[in-house]
């Protein structure tokens, strides 16, 4: 009992500095942002916030726009998910062992993760340009059509997939890389001796010893792609015709241009309860006890 | 002969992704270092990965930026600022993961439980609730309004349980017996082994830092207190908007942020597993 | 164990201590000191002539009125300096007197944010019709633009010329082309250089398309809303707004135009036009090669009316203002011939007033008198309604979706839907 107490002062310790800051500037103002999604809260207006119950989220089941980036966040995560972790993945493994300049390639594949989106997406909109770039000019070496790909609703999301994908790579390959360099070399020695192949390497002590990290990574990477907007927000406004529109810029279009914060807040919330499920469900099925 | 010829396909592999991922930073780079009209001139063709062919073109973007805006003020500002909130990043967060990776108490589960749901939180839209709680404790217009918020993070406190799961429980009975306490445990044997995650996590918390433009925008009054984010932007909608002025600011903002990468990625390659430190 | 606590402690006290000790956002200045809150930045061209008025209101009123100002440089669309805004508003820590961008006029004023000013400007008559028409709302003065915009048809030369074009055959703002005549001129240049005639700016997605486009309905006779702002049924989806966005969508149906613009296209010679504005002319300073004029914009074959999209900044005062008399006499000061001489010249915008434009017509290029005149003539702002982003999104999205010829060939059918929507904006 006494060591019990001694252990519950010591760990509060440790978790106080961090409790009151995430507690200060996340949980208060996300929970006065739930208080709001109850109000009729305009912007401009914030003495005449009225309590109004319910009626923000029977509005936000009728909006077509909001029930339209649903759809397209959920291409968006199908499709980026496997991607972009799996990109990071070998990217890691691929500059994990030591070799000369690698120091050039690890720079070279982190370097979109640090750079300014506006770099990225001039660059990306020229060389997407269904008339003029680069990329419809191989694709015509190669003999294929000329693709419309961000002015085409059909193509706009998945083009924004792959640009994303591309971009966030770097991210996932660091942590990679650092979960890499926590499997002590005893392990792979001790497989050594036993005789095991590259391949049994990989899938057999490789991966599960990685699965943390994996765990971490996915579930991590599945929530921010879930709050994706600056990509579409700077690429495509979010048309044509709303297909690349998203849950999180539609919020943040209601809340600060519209003014409609109230509004707002119910949609946070109520998408804020779909990624709670979805992130319960997949740390379900992963089975993994560290959840 | 085999050996090699599978050496150069694995290094004709890497450039050729490395190309894939880095022409965007060229791009930028060597587009600061041209007039205006030659960016777009050269659009499409191999010179746009190349500088002016005039070689007294290259620094003058350059001079004319810093003759238009005060750019050494907003990048101290800037380095301030991450330093900061990188250096109070680390510790609090991988205070907070030790307690979860290391010790049992009781409300542990819910709290994670709690803790993870703010991972969920879309920090975009509450940004006014945050500013009414800066507010109230008045620190608008000083330099801790900018770096308090940024401190505290779920995922970092995530990244470092993980980590610190890691380090065995009778590295850490033994230097106990040794006499030591917890804090001499979290400091001299859980953190110096788990430089991977520190350098990981100094890495990450650095460089959203040092791209965050809304908050301090929203939280400074004082033109000298802002940090260089506010200045790209500054440039970047200030008529008429020269290409290569932004693309210089761009690549001043982007060098910190590599060196910061090639420093840390010494560490994290010198993890458990890695040479020296650590256990074997 | 000890050292935990003593840093948590020190956590703690630092959040304390800086509560109690640093709450010093609002101004405590004297009563006549008026705060100035600006969206640009103080290295701006901009920035620096209000820098250079404030300063010269200081000295004019020595000891009755002071001024300060602060710099909240806005990114693109206006974020980051609106954002502060919205915020000091919840916290009730708003400026004296403040900028804003003309859409927001109505909301402002309908949300009791920002005070009628008419009584204290005295150049009211000076002002230009659009700056006036944006700045009222409920028939009262409540905000004053400082400079105009405006967009005209700017034209590569020599291209012109090439394709067989007499340039003295082009249209002035006296004598402007109609629609069809516009798109026959396009339909020479894209015969003779396979490529779209002109960039119309629709990779822009965001306000451009309203600011850019709203002008052809207005010219055609037609209208967003109805006079009161109250609906949009019968107004969006008349007749003269689908012939208005079947001209739109023809132009880029017939390859005259296209949705997808190289970024400084115009600039590099490879579109002959552009949609451009005062902006423009400073841009092209870096192609000298380039040899440019600029045309005003086509009217409607029905009305024959030129109309040219208009818009600016404007100086307004906070209602929780307790110096409005001292407010109201910079706002004055702001916007006298001398203060915003000072400014267009510097920032390099039209003129906001008649006296303005005789100011400064003599000192700026032809092509900027071009656009100056057309903004005189024939500027009009963009609706003043207190749902105006919504409203102006929709009127985006249109423009953006009837561009799509394939998928909405039935501009009927496409009107009917987003009045629907602007509708639901009204309500």
């Amino acid at each position: 009992m006494n060591t019990n107490k001694r252990e519950n002062v010591a760990a509060y310790s440790f978790l106080a500095p961090a409790l009151i800051l995430l507690g200060t500037f996340l949980v208060i103002p996300a929970l006065m942002a739930i208080y709001y999604a109850f109000t009729d809260y305009y912007l401009l207006t914030p003495d005449q916030r009225q309590f109004i119950g319910l009626q923000n989220f029977m509005e936000i089941f009728k909006d077509p726009i909001f029930i339209q980036s649903l759809k397209n966040i959920v291409l968006f995560v199908v499709f980026v998910i496997p991607i972009q972790v799996g990109a990071a993945l070998g990217l890691a493994l691929l500059i994990n062992k030591p070799r000369k300049g690698n120091i050039f390639f690890k720079v070279a594949y982190f370097s979109p993760v640090v750079l300014s989106l506006v770099v990225i997406s001039v660059l990306w909109l020229y060389l997407l340009n269904p008339s003029e770039g680069l990329i419809n000019s191989l694709l015509a070496n190669i003999g294929m059509e000329a693709q419309p790909f961000l002015s085409s609703p059909k193509q706009a999301m998945i083009t924004i997939v792959f640009v994303s994908a591309w971009q966030g790579a770097g991210y996932q390959m660091l942590i990679f890389l650092a979960g890499l360099q926590n499997i002590p070399s005893t392990v792979y020695e001790a497989g050594k001796i036993d005789g095991v192949n590259k391949w049994q390497n990989f899938f057999h002590i490789t991966l599960p010893l990685l699965k943390p990290t994996s765990v971490l990574i996915m579930i991590t990477t599945l929530i921010s792609a879930f709050k994706l907007i600056i990509q579409p927000m700077v690429m495509t406004q979010g048309g044509p015709m709303n297909s690349t529109m998203t849950p999180v810029y539609y919020i943040y279009q209601s809340g600060f241009s519209d003014r409609m914060i109230g509004y707002a807040s119910a949609m946070t919330v109520i998408f804020g309860i779909i990624i709670g499920i979805i992130t319960l469900l997949q740390s379900r099925l992963t089975k993994e006890d560290d959840m | 002969m085999h050996k090699k010829l599978k050496k150069s396909i694995e290094y004709f592999l890497l450039i050729l992704l490395a190309c894939i991922f880095i022409f965007p930073m060229l791009w930028m780079v060597v587009s600061s270092m041209k007039p205006e009209a030659e960016i777009y001139l050269d659009m499409g063709g191999i010179q746009s990965l190349l500088p002016s062919l005039d070689v007294s073109q290259w620094f003058l973007t350059y001079k004319e930026l810093f003759s238009r805006f005060n750019v050494p003020q907003y990048v101290i500002n800037s380095i301030i600022y991450a330093v900061t909130i990188t250096v109070g990043s680390i510790m609090v967060n991988a205070m907070a993961g030790f307690a979860f990776a290391k010790f049992e108490f009781r409300g542990k589960k819910l709290l994670f439980g709690l803790l993870l749901v703010l991972l969920i939180v879309p920090v975009e839209t509450i940004i006014i609730t945050q500013f009414t709680v800066a507010h109230t404790l008045g620190i608008l217009n000083t330099r801790l309004a900018v770096v308090l918020p940024m401190i505290g993070n779920m995922f970092f406190i995530y990244l470092f349980r993980n980590f610190f799961r890691a380090v065995p429980d009778e590295i850490i009975e033994s230097v106990k017996l040794d006499g030591a306490n917890n804090w001499i445990v979290f400091w001299k044997v859980i953190l110096p082994m788990s430089k991977p995650a520190v350098a990981t996590v100094g890495t990450l918390s650095f460089i959203a830092s040092w791209n965050d433009y809304l908050w301090p925008l929203m939280v400074l009054t004082d033109t000298d207190k802002f940090p260089l984010q506010v200045a790209i932007t500054n440039i970047n909608t200030t008529q008429p908007v020269y290409t290569n002025q932004v693309m210089a600011i761009l690549t001043i903002s982007t060098i910190p942020l590599i060196i910061v990468y090639i420093f840390a990625q010494k560490y994290i390659l010198q993890g458990l597993g890695g040479s020296g430190t650590g256990i074997k | 164990m000890k050292k935990v606590m003593f840093l948590t402690v020190l956590v703690l006290m630092a959040i304390i201590v800086t509560a109690c000790g640093g709450g010093n956002e609002s101004s405590n200045a004297s009563d006549d000191e008026v705060s100035l809150w600006v969206h640009t930045s103080d290295e701006t061209p901009e920035g620096e002539a209000m820098q250079s008025t404030i300063d010269r209101f200081n000295k004019e009123y020595e000891g009755t009125y002071s001024a300060t100002i602060e710099f909240i440089p806005r990114s693109g669309a206006g974020g980051g300096y609106e954002d502060k805004i919205n915020a000091a508003l919840t916290t009730d820590t708003l400026p004296d007197v403040l900028t804003l961008d003309g859409p927001n006029t109505a909301a402002y004023a309908d949300a009791g944010m920002i005070a009628p000013i008419g009584d204290y400007i005295t150049n009211k008559d000076d002002l230009l019709p659009s700056i006036i028409q944006q700045g009222t709302y409920d028939d009262q003065l409540y905000a004053v633009g400082y400079s105009e915009s405006g967009v005209g048809i700017f034209y590569n030369k020599q291209m012109l010329e090439e394709a067989g074009v007499d340039l003295s055959t082009l249209p002035t703002v006296e004598e402007p082309w109609d629609w069809d005549q516009f798109m026959e001129l396009s339909k020479t240049l894209v015969n003779t250089y396979d490529t779209a005639a002109i960039d119309m700016g629709f990779d822009d997605k965001s306000e451009w398309l309203m600011y850019a486009f709203s002008p052809f309905l207005w010219s055609q006779g037609g209208n967003l809303v109805s006079e009161d702002g109250s609906t949009a049924e019968g107004h969006f989806n008349d007749e003269n707004s689908v012939k208005t966005f079947s001209f739109i969508q023809e132009m880029v149906k017939e390859g005259y135009t296209t949705i997808t613009p190289v970024e400084k296209g115009f600039h590099t010679g490879e579109y002959p036009m552009k949609f451009g504005g005062s902006w423009t002319i400073a841009e092209m300073e870096d192609y000298p090669d380039v040899e440019y004029g600029v045309m005003p914009y086509p009217a409607s074959p029905d009305t024959n009316e030129l109309v040219s999209p208009s818009g600016s900044w404007q100086y307004a005062m906070a209602a929780s203002s307790e110096k409005q008399e001292a407010a109201g006499a910079l706002i004055d000061f702001m916007t006298s011939t001398e203060s915003l001489t000072e400014i267009t010249l510097a920032n390099s915008v039209l003129p906001a007033a008649h006296s303005v434009v005789e100011e400064v017509q003599d000192k700026v290029s032809p092509q900027m008198n071009v656009l100056i005149q057309q903004n005189q003539n024939s500027a009009h702002a963009r609706p003043v309604l207190p749902n105006y982003p919504q409203v102006s999104r929709v009127f985006q999205q249109t423009v953006s979706d009837a561009a799509y010829y394939e998928e909405n060939s039935d501009v009927q059918k496409l009107l009917d839907e987003k009045t629907g929507q602007m509708e639901k904006a009204l309500k």
